[in-house]
């Protein structure tokens, strides 16, 4: 509001002088050749506008004193309304393992009235004219229409209602228990502990690393957050946090390489000679080196063909154990897998070990397995083993490409996942611990 | 008297054939090795890896396991207890090469054996 008054003012003000000042031409045009009779002309056409523009700033002055400028409550939660761009269907709660509630259309008005926890699904309801609810349900946010008025800063969190009702998944025990590890989990006590631990062993609290295979290794996952250019669409609460771990992401990793497995990541041959000392191994150095207070990491796609679930879960113990030492939380994925490849069932047992070791640590694990299961070829790209990418180099969530690209959701899971450790280990926004 | 002679001339020879460790190169020992680590022969990293790093036996055999890989233009010299190798091992992971240059390694005697024990610090 006062930008609008103050540009109707400068507005106001700019087509009076100008038309002053053109007024000698008009004197000229109307004849006024004599300079006496100009000047006089001029001054007499001056005070009729200076009257004018004295009388416009007095009463421009007026209703700015009286009208009160309403200052926007970050507080107040204002309805968005938007459409579906394509047919979806509507379930009872955020994931596709609840029961279908509806089916939206494309182009329905709908409300956009809470989110989940992990972000990316809505509450949306759709109300006829006279305020009856016709549909009440939950959709994932990227498959609605949305410009730079959608802020999920202004939606409401719901963390009542789980990701996934694992009791309603017909495709067997293993299935179902991973369907039964949040997408989003809560940040434990013990790793609230950890962090204070890391930051007295003297860890830098804005550093975050990768460790993992090449899937880790790409220079699109993570990586990205350093770069200067970012769209983070409707999820502009997370901006803080970006902009808080972004730049420690860029520069060499030695503990994320292609052909790394959990056994190598420990090998001492594969770590980087100029960077690290005679028999350190890549984990070691990269940790020595970046001192971080989070660590994500990411094996198995390529574990998955060499090992044993067993061995891959003794492996996995050590990476968290001899990250836990250092006082680095250590934010372990589940992977994404294809039900249609050879080693599907393999990649369950894995992924099931996974959860196991984030239960028995207390650490927090991203469940990008279930987070895929409604992406195309569960995000995987065509060689059905590294995540698919968007195509942007930098983070864009404006076009809902979270909801297409596995790249694109694990940097949006990891990116939650830090905001949420942020938070709960308690930095704020200027970076000091409280 | 000539045959006890000469079984023990064959006795000798054969000793001599079956040249032990102590008496190699270890800079050949540390060449069989990586060899060995590329080609995940368990077997053979076990005889050759020292006692220190008996636990990380399995790690050493897996450490190619999910890439194709050859050793290229490896050459080794040692001196005392440290072999030094230039040359490299050059893994291929879906089209793309990864190279690992050699470095200097520690080698210790066990057994009347050449052992491979880790990167000379």
């Amino acid at each position: 509001m006062q930008r609008f008054q103050r540009r109707f003012i400068i507005n106001n003000l700019r087509g009076i002088t100008d038309k002053a000042s053109h007024v000698p031409t008009k004197l000229a045009k109307m004849g006024y050749r004599d300079k006496t009779c100009l000047v006089h002309k001029r001054q007499k056409t001056f005070k009729f506008y200076s009257i004018h523009l004295f009388t416009l700033c007095l009463m421009v002055l007026v209703i700015m004193g009286n009208t009160p400028t309403p200052t926007p409550d970050p507080n107040v939660v204002r309805p968005y309304e938007t459409t579906a761009y394509r047919r979806l269907i509507v379930y009872k709660g955020p994931g596709e393992t609840h029961p279908q509630a509806d089916i939206l259309n494309a182009g329905i008005p709908v409300t956009i009235i809470e989110r989940n926890h992990t972000g990316n699904w809505v509450r949306v309801v759709r109300k006829t004219e006279d305020g009856t609810v016709a549909m009440d349900g939950w959709v994932i946010s990227a498959f609605l229409n949305q410009d730079e008025n959608m802020k999920f800063s202004q939606v409401p969190v719901n963390r009542s209602l789980p990701d996934h009702i694992p009791e309603n998944i017909q495709d067997g025990l293993s299935i179902a228990e991973l369907y039964s590890l949040p997408v989003m989990p809560e940040v434990s006590d013990e790793m609230i502990e950890i962090y204070k631990r890391g930051q007295f062993l003297g860890n830098h609290s804005n550093v975050i690393t990768k460790v993992g295979d090449s899937l880790s290794a790409s220079d699109k996952y993570l990586t990205i957050f350093a770069h200067e250019d970012y769209d983070l669409g409707p999820y502009d609460y997370l901006e803080d946090t970006l902009n808080y771990y972004g730049a420690s992401v860029s520069g060499t990793n030695v503990a994320s390489r292609i052909g790394l497995s959990t056994y190598v990541v420990f090998d001492p041959l594969w770590a980087d000679k100029e960077l690290c000392l005679p028999n350190e191994s890549p984990l070691d150095c990269e940790y020595r080196i970046k001192q971080p207070s989070v660590s994500f990491i990411l094996f198995g796609p390529n574990d998955v063909r060499s090992m044993t679930e067993v061995e891959y879960g003794e492996q996995m113990r050590m990476i968290v154990e001899a990250t836990l030492e250092r006082g680095i939380i250590p934010v372990v994925f589940t992977f994404s897998s294809d039900p249609d490849v050879e080693l599907w069932w393999q990649s369950i047992n894995f992924n099931r070990e996974i959860k196991t070791i984030a239960e028995e640590y207390k650490i927090p694990v991203i469940n990008l397995w279930v987070a895929t299961r409604l992406l195309p070829d569960y995000g995987l790209d065509i060689d059905g083993i590294h995540l698919a990418h968007s195509g942007y180099f930098y983070l864009k969530f404006s076009y809902g490409d979270e909801a297409f690209y596995g790249v694109t959701l694990q940097n949006l899971l990891a990116l939650r996942m830090l905001d949420e450790i942020r938070k709960t280990v308690g930095i704020d926004i200027n970076g000091d611990p409280t | 008297m000539i045959r006890l002679f000469l079984l023990i001339a064959l006795v000798l020879g054969m000793t001599a054939c079956d040249t032990p460790a102590e008496q190699a190169d270890p800079a050949d020992m540390v060449i069989q090795y990586m060899q060995a680590k590329i080609d995940g022969d368990k077997d053979t990293l076990a005889g050759l890896l020292c006692a220190d790093l008996e636990s990380t036996l399995t790690r050493e055999a897996q450490s190619f396991a999910t890439v194709d890989a050859v050793l290229e233009d490896a050459t080794c010299t040692s001196e005392g207890d440290v072999v030094t190798c230039t040359g490299a091992i050059v893994a291929d992971y879906g089209g793309e090469d990864t190279e690992f240059p050699l470095t200097s390694y520690r080698v210790v005697q066990e057994d009347g054996a050449w052992k491979w024990c880790g990167e000379a610090g």
